[in-house]
């Protein structure tokens, strides 16, 4: 299904994942996302789109069907290797709400060093290296609830990339912001995703945020019912010098 | 576990107004334990017949300092209540940022050990407080020397509640699951049949020790006495506990077809979680049994007195004895009261979006006071007539064996119905809150 040449980053085979009686959110999804590759996934509110997402990422598991990550079969691992593998190799960033309101911004984006044991000079150093990839290093020692939602927004993505994964799972980035606020958060993932050659999974029902990806898949009723070449979008989504995000301005 | 530690640490460090409550609480409440931990050594490491000049003598001999100090460790049990009330407060936030930490890559077992220390660290606050104002107080009596082994326990103690707190959170925390999309659920196991015949087992034991109780004057009468008085008073206290819970599920099914609205309301809660109840009601209800036996002995003694079966000069040692029981007791009630009172504002506080939707639906407030205050009434009354029961029996089980007067019921009858409606007033101390909790801002609250 991929059109990129190699065995994929990450592959998912016929998953099936259905909740409680509300019926089955994913019916035999089949996706891959290779090595690099900007990936979106688009399609209406309860297609399964999530879902293919938190079984991708191994935050869930599918009820049948297979997630094949390198040579290991991410649905049979137990909860705490797919643990690991969310701190080292993968990245995961929600719409809101995943940053600690307790912590500051820069320890936020340091958390999944502190959590692997780096000591806390070390991750705090590398964390302040992302922010200030991000545009939000003078926001470092403010907490969740002093920033505006893209500054946030950009601190999540440093913190998803702070441990430079493999993959990056971006699930509704900019739902809860303003355009202006949401292009630039894009701008920013698609950016440094393509300097440290990240994969990146991105749901979304948006389709100015979905042209920021390489190709995009259609999820209708949790089967994947069309792949779409994008290269014309991707292209223009590249973008040739650093992200125009301000340090310390609100978007708003 | 250094990691562990320094994220705990920042932690608290960043916490909220709300998370510096639970923080404080938690804190005063270690503050208690420690302090009855201190006082309990004190007392316990004083050697052979001694004269001190506190409490009318009771601290002089070995066997009844013995008692002081079973008393006083006696009342870490309305504390632990109360500790426990404390972990509650901010729980849907702690939920949250327990899935925000496994999202960042925290294992289960990382992000217990993480919200354990957070305790830890606050009752380490607690447990240094109490140590300085102990040992402030033990400066102030220099009358009485301390042994060596005396500061080794004070130092045992000091560093151990915190201790405590950490294994207890651990053991606490070790069935939830909090997955990395912001749920947290609670495991449990299967109830196992093994589990009831034991209880079934314990409680045929004690019928028969009490069964021996009573049979006067024989030997088995006398080494059974305290083993059978305190099973007793457990299963009482347990009962009334379990008969909370039990009855707050039947009302809540009972009641879901009431026809007025603050009782449809009330079940609907009881039905959800219907354990809450005796979550909430434990420490009152143990205090419950424990004051209806108290206020008996203590009416009966004085009635003794008056008789003359108790000596006039020795009525003192014996009242004495009570009045600092009493105070004790009333300690207990006031810590458990305050637990109560902090679990219904709690309660309230998590369900502001409900209530703050009910109201903006037309549900008046005074039909949603009625509901809250119902919630705590309905499944109260029938545990504290069981504890008031259960008192009542251990009182009469004792004065059979003992009093050659009349025994007297007036004020162990009223003790239940009076702790009732403390309890109402501690539910109701929370209302104002109810105020709050319905603006229209706060159906914007997750």
């Amino acid at each position: 299904m991929s059109t990129q040449q190699g065995a994929p980053l990450i592959a998912a085979r016929d998953l099936t994942k259905t909740y409680g009686r509300t019926g089955a959110a994913l019916r035999g999804a089949c996706v891959e996302l290779a090595a690099g590759e900007i990936l979106a996934v688009t399609g209406a509110s309860g297609s399964g789109k999530s879902t293919l997402l938190h079984c991708l990422a191994g935050i869930v598991t599918p009820d049948e069907g297979a997630v094949v990550y390198g040579q290991r079969r991410l649905d049979q691992l137990s909860e705490a290797d797919r643990t690991l593998l969310r701190r080292t190799d993968f990245g995961v960033v929600f719409q809101f709400g995943q940053l600690i309101p307790e912590l500051t911004a820069l320890d936020n984006a340091a958390l999944p060093l502190l959590l692997a044991g780096t000591s806390r000079g070390q991750a705090r150093e590398r964390a302040d290296a992302w922010l200030e990839r991000f545009g939000v290093r003078g926001q470092a020692e403010l907490r969740p609830g002093e920033m505006s939602g893209g500054q946030a927004q950009r601190v999540a993505l440093a913190r998803a990339l702070v441990t430079e994964p493999k993959a990056v799972f971006a699930d509704e980035p900019t739902g809860a912001l303003d355009s202006l606020a949401g292009e630039q958060v894009m701008t920013a993932l698609v950016h440094t995703a393509r300097e440290a050659g990240t994969a990146v999974l991105l749901v979304t029902h948006d389709a100015q945020t979905a042209a920021y990806a390489d190709r995009e898949v259609e999820l209708r009723d949790g089967t994947v019912l069309e792949v779409a070449e994008a290269p014309d979008l991707a292209e223009t989504a590249q973008p040739t010098e650093a992200p125009q995000v301000t340090e310390a301005g609100h978007e708003g | 576990m250094r990691a562990d530690a320094t994220l705990a640490w920042a932690l608290l460090r960043g916490s909220d107004r709300r998370e510096w409550w639970r923080t404080s609480l938690t804190a005063l409440g270690a503050l208690l334990a420690t302090f009855l931990g201190l006082a309990a050594v004190t007392v316990g490491t004083v050697s052979g017949h001694t004269q001190v000049p506190y409490g009318n003598g009771l601290l002089d001999e070995a066997g009844t300092r013995m008692g002081v100090v079973v008393a006083l460790l006696g009342l870490l049990i309305p504390v632990l209540g109360f500790l426990g009330q404390c972990a509650r407060l901010g729980a849907v936030h702690r939920d949250r940022r327990l899935a925000a930490l496994r999202l960042a890559g925290a294992t289960p077992a990382q992000v217990r050990r993480i919200a354990a220390l957070e305790s830890g660290f606050a009752c380490l606050a607690g447990a240094v407080l109490a140590l300085c104002g102990f040992v402030v107080l033990l400066l102030a009596a220099t009358h009485t020397a301390r042994p060596p082994l005396a500061w080794l326990g004070y130092a045992v103690v000091t560093l151990g509640v915190p201790a405590v707190a950490v294994l207890v959170s651990v053991l606490a925390l070790r069935r939830v699951v909090a997955s990395p999309l912001g749920w947290v659920r609670r495991t449990r196991p299967e109830r196992s049949t093994t589990g009831v015949a034991f209880t079934a087992a314990g409680m045929l034991a004690i019928g028969g020790a009490v069964a021996a109780l009573l049979i006067r004057g024989s030997s088995a009468s006398a080494a059974l006495f305290p083993l059978a008085f305190v099973a007793a008073l457990a299963l009482s206290g347990l009962a009334a506990v379990s008969v909370a819970g039990a009855s707050a599920k039947l009302l809540g099914k009972r009641l879901a077809t009431s026809s007025r609205p603050a009782v449809l309301i009330a079940a609907g809660r009881l039905r959800m979680d219907p354990w809450a109840a005796s979550r909430t009601h434990a420490s009152v209800l143990l205090v419950t049994v424990v004051a209806v036996g108290f206020m008996g002995l203590w009416q009966l003694t004085r009635a003794q007195t008056a008789a003359g079966v108790i000596l006039a000069e020795n009525a003192d040692y014996y009242l004495g004895g009570y009045h600092l029981t009493g105070l004790g007791l009333l300690l207990a009630l006031a810590i458990s009261l305050g637990a109560l009172a902090i679990g219904t504002a709690e309660s309230l506080t998590t369900r502001r979006r409900a209530l703050a939707a009910q109201a903006a639906a037309g549900v008046p407030r005074s039909v949603l006071r009625r509901a809250l205050l119902l919630e705590t009434a309905l499944p109260l009354a029938p545990a504290v007539l069981l504890a008031g029961v259960g008192g009542m029996g251990l009182y009469a089980t004792y004065a059979s064996m003992m009093a050659t007067v009349a025994m007297p019921v007036v004020l162990p009858l009223l003790t239940p119905l009076l702790v009732y409606a403390i309890c109402l007033l501690a539910a109701a101390a929370s209302l104002p809150l109810l105020r709050r909790a319905v603006r229209p801002a706060e159906l914007r609250h997750e």
